[in-house]
């Protein structure tokens, strides 16, 4: 297994691990190779689309990204695992610290929109504000903390227009308890919420084929992927919710089992 | 070329050829994507890709901004 995958069990959300394939296999060749290797299953994501250039040839090679997405790293895994581990570890400190210029006064603010009081940070930071020599930063972090929690939601919305029915509800319902208070963002969420839990065929058909999808992405996870029971279920699934993006998915998973590596 | 090596690396050697086969038309088109590889990029800017196709298992990910906020650890493999 490859040692990011190991980095991405051990230090889960708080860091991206993103797997560039560089030697002419498409996405899905890609996909169907990590699965065969057992290497599917964490938050890891994979793409054959390279998103910056780094110095030297050869593989293995590693490129760490800071906070702000800025290159900080690079070079062989294999030689600088004690470096990318540590440097990940301060990142991921990095991440819940205010952004740099912060003042002081208002570092604790952010460190409360960090931990997930979205709408008592806001509040907090429209207070300050009002002590003229913390207005112009006030601004800042709120118009950071906006665009982050805008984010979110944008997040929630993708997860329903994509068949993530029961993710969604998660994670709009966990955000509702994070904005309560913030009518900007409570009556937004609000709508989500309601339109989730409005009896809705198209909504409870997604929500049915998705969770039955991700209880057997978690078996294929565990066992050989693609053996014959597994690609059967995903058939079975796509045939049984047709219509749906989950059916969609498993129909696509299904085929990535007919690619054969040399 | 690819080379293998023990332990599954694979080390790849950039050469100059003429492609005079389908065969080595695709491996110089893959060389040719090695010799972009190797550039350098950085120089302190944010990384603004875009992504032509949501990368496998993103939930939404289009450009590496969505990934602001959280170091990210870029592993460059192949599958051969």
């Amino acid at each position: 297994m490859p040692a990011s995958i190991k980095l991405q069990q051990e230090f889960g959300d708080a860091l991206q691990v993103l797997f560039v394939e560089c030697q002419g296999a498409d996405l899905e060749k890609s996909e169907a190779f990590a699965w065969r290797q057992k290497w599917m299953g964490t938050r890891a994501i994979w793409t054959d689309e390279r998103p910056l250039e780094v110095a030297g040839s050869g593989l293995p090679k590693f490129a760490l990204l800071d906070t702000e997405g800025k290159l900080l790293l690079e070079g062989n895994p294999l030689a600088m695992k004690k470096q990318i581990e540590e440097a990940i570890a301060e990142q991921v400190k990095k991440a819940t610290s205010a952004p740099a210029g912060t003042p002081d006064k208002l570092a604790k603010t952010w460190a409360r929109f960090v931990k997930g009081d979205i709408a008592a940070a806001l509040a907090e930071c429209e207070k300050l504000g009002t002590d003229a020599s913390l207005a112009e930063p006030a601004k800042t972090l709120r118009a950071e903390m906006m665009t982050r929690a805008e984010g979110k939601i944008a997040r929630g919305q993708w997860l329903v227009t994509n068949g993530y029915v029961a993710e969604a509800s998660e994670h709009f319902a966990g955000l509702a308890k994070a904005v309560k208070g913030s009518h900007e963002l409570e009556s937004k969420i609000s709508d989500e919420l309601t339109r989730l839990q409005a009896p809705d065929k198209t909504l409870s058909a997604e929500a049915e084929a998705s969770k039955a999808l991700a209880s057997l992405q978690q078996k294929m996870v565990k066992d050989k992927a693609f053996e014959d029971a597994n690609v059967k279920a995903l058939q079975k699934l796509a045939e049984k919710h047709a219509g749906t993006k989950a059916a969609e998915r498993a129909a696509r998973l299904a085929k990535l089992a007919s690619i054969e590596f040399r | 070329m690819v080379a293998r090596v023990p332990g599954g690396q694979s080390l790849r050697m950039e050469v100059e050829m003429k492609a005079s086969s389908r065969k080595q038309a695709g491996l110089a088109i893959t060389l040719l994507g090695t010799l972009a590889f190797t550039t350098s990029a950085g120089g302190g800017e944010s990384t603004r890709y875009t992504f032509r196709n949501a990368p496998v298992n993103s939930m939404g990910v289009k450009s590496m901004a969505d990934l602001r906020g959280k170091p990210v650890l870029i592993d460059f493999w192949g599958t051969r």
